[in-house]
């Protein structure tokens, strides 16, 4: 497809130099071409981008100057306050409850990547078999990523929080003893990873079936051919091939969980004793709840600079494994 | 002799089923693997969508004081409809969703086009800035948009919210839209621009025109994401009659005495919106082909 449009952009620059030529070349005749195909195209695609431009420079570019301007300020949300350097930053990195929240979040995220992509990985290399009504099963799969949070969070709150919930029920019909699980800390941690993986493996799901999608079939008859084992052909012809695809999910998913505030917020509200609470959920109580504006923006910068580096190692490898 | 036979019998069953190629055929010979593999999927369908079930079983289950004795019932809608103002928030969350979805198709589609087709190091710049936009954090950005939304009146406003939800959906429906532009093949349009079709034209006439599915799947998009959030509604809306569905949802929780039934009647209408647009428009919907419009550029 690229190398499609490379050659064909390249016949249109071919094309507008030919009608540059053809205007300079005869501007003593009676009817002179004007020179403006080249010009008229890039206005046309400058006038196409605008609007999306404009919205992105005014609702992120705006926001994120005034907002670097508050985190240097002992500000609330009425007021801007005064000029206090880098405080806010030196007091969140002292405090212990912003170095949990880092942990938690690494944990998060790990677990919400990797765990949904395995299961949406699992799921559509499943899908791919020989099923009855696969679009059948395909769309009710969709269901946990396309059913809203708010929805979900309740339900799963239902399943889990209370004592009479159905979940601690069998856990103590199996001898487990009563365990609540929104109200220990570790299984409160386990719970929101497991919920993070439900919510987010439709996605990877769909990640995943388009990237085997494009994988020739006669690549597996061959390696059958050859005796390849079905491990084999999944390490050596499965994984490869979609490489670029599954690092792209990685650095989109990984995007999404250190960005995550309403899954955990709605459904443990980052506790028991801020167990749960990752950096964004942190950074919300911190501005919202206590009032502190500037640290909760500094929190909220500190968290985009590790999703930066961690994209941008991502997008190396994307690169490495595009060329290779 | 017999060798020929059994030759020719295998032959045959292998015309009977012409389509049982690939991995089908060589399982075929244990049992019937496409049913144990249905069965398979259906198992594991069934257990991932038991939150799903519980929200609509204990949406039509009587409360524990109920007069009826019925075993299904709908009392809790008829409680939530006349009691509460769910019609109000439905409402809202209607025309906040339906105003996005129009508004991000008519933002990101032109804009995927040049992303699909120009290849300049302004558009590099570009998607570099929608990546941006994507990454940067809501979280840092909300209290500066507050202020910002506050001082010309847009807070605890509907207008407001999809003004935020629409530049939310940019950097993927922008993707989404480019990713369905790059399977159009250039040919097309460079017909047109020689029969005397501007750039604008065969975008609008060529493109867009065979971009059905795109468009599609970039307005379920949105409206997946414009129905469902929480934390921009939750910070900018403060009355009641401008709730959109789930902050309205959270009104029916109380530390002490929760009414499951209410909460899960609630929960029941904010899912059935998506759930049927989905259903219906699932065929259209692909969202994986933004790899390759992302790694591309």
């Amino acid at each position: 497809m690229t190398s499609t449009q490379a050659r064909s952009s390249s016949v249109l620059n071919g094309l507008s130099r030919a009608r540059k030529g053809v205007g300079l070349g005869g501007r003593g005749e009676k009817t002179p071409r004007p020179p403006r195909r080249f010009f008229n195209r890039t206005i046309t695609l400058a006038l196409l981008v605008i609007p999306s431009v404009v919205l992105v420079v005014l609702i992120y570019g705006y926001p994120a100057i005034y907002a670097a301007y508050q985190s240097l300020h002992n500000g609330n949300l009425v007021e801007v306050g005064e000029y206090v350097g880098l405080q806010n930053y030196s007091l969140v990195l002292h405090d212990p409850v912003f170095w949990q929240s880092v942990e938690f979040t690494a944990i998060f995220c790990v677990v919400g990547v990797f765990g949904s992509w395995a299961v949406g990985l699992a799921l559509a290399l499943l899908l791919r078999k020989r099923i009855h009504a696969p679009g059948f099963f395909k769309t009710l799969l969709l269901l946990p990523w396309v059913v809203p949070v708010v929805v979900t969070a309740t339900s799963w709150k239902w399943l889990v929080a209370t004592p009479s919930s159905p979940v601690p029920r069998i856990t103590q019909d199996l001898g487990l003893g009563q365990l609540l699980f929104l109200a220990s800390p570790g299984l409160a941690k386990v719970i929101v990873c497991v919920y993070k993986v439900w919510l987010s493996f439709p996605f990877m799901m769909l990640m995943a079936s388009a990237a085997l999608a494009g994988v020739e079939e006669e690549l597996y008859e061959a390696a059958r051919v050859d005796g390849a084992s079905s491990w084999q052909q999944f390490r050596r012809i499965t994984l490869p091939m979609i490489a670029r695809s599954t690092y792209i999910s990685w650095v989109l998913m990984f995007i999404f969980c250190i960005g995550d505030f309403q899954s955990i917020y709605l459904l443990t509200g980052g506790g028991p004793v801020q167990s749960t609470s990752t950096l964004v959920v942190l950074a919300y109580e911190t501005i919202f709840g206590n009032f502190q504006t500037g640290p909760g923006i500094a929190i909220g910068f500190m968290m985009m600079l590790v999703s930066v580096v961690v994209a941008v190692v991502l997008f190396r490898r994307i690169r490495k494994a595009a060329t290779s | 002799m017999t060798d020929a036979t059994v030759g020719a019998a295998a032959e045959v069953t292998s015309l009977a089923v012409p389509s049982e190629s690939g991995p089908g055929a060589t399982a075929r010979r244990s049992g019937s693997p496409r049913w144990r593999y249905t069965l398979t999927v259906l198992v594991i369908t069934l257990v991932l969508l038991i939150p799903v079930f519980v929200t609509v079983m204990l949406a039509f289950r009587p409360q524990l004081q109920s007069t009826s004795h019925s075993f299904l019932t709908l009392e809790n809608f008829s409680y939530v409809f006349s009691q509460t103002q769910v019609l109000t928030w439905l409402r809202n969350s209607l025309i906040v969703t339906l105003a996005t979805v129009v508004v991000a198709v008519i933002i990101s589609a032109p804009a995927g086009y040049v992303l699909s087709r120009s290849r300049s190091k302004a558009v590099s710049g570009y998607a570099l800035l929608l990546f941006a936009a994507q990454a940067f954090p809501q979280i840092v950005s909300i209290v500066p948009l507050f202020v910002l939304f506050a001082s010309f009146g847009l807070d605890d406003n509907l207008l407001g919210l999809a003004i935020l939800y629409v530049s939310m959906t940019i950097s993927v429906a922008t993707w989404m839209m480019a990713a369905y532009f790059d399977t159009i093949p250039v040919a097309l349009e460079e017909a047109a621009w020689i029969d005397g079709c501007s750039l604008f034209g065969g975008f609008l006439r060529i493109v867009l025109r065979n971009s059905l599915p795109g468009v599609l799947s970039t307005a379920i998009f949105a409206f997946l994401l414009a129905w469902s959030d929480f934390l921009i509604a939750v910070v900018f809306l403060r009355s009641d009659s401008n709730f959109t569905l789930p902050i309205g949802l959270q009104t029916f929780f109380s530390t002490n005495n929760t009414e499951w039934g209410y909460v899960m009647a609630v929960s029941v209408i904010v899912l059935v919106p998506p759930v049927l647009v989905f259903s219906f428009l699932h065929r259209h919907f692909s969202i994986g082909g933004i790899g390759g419009s992302l790694a591309g550029r």
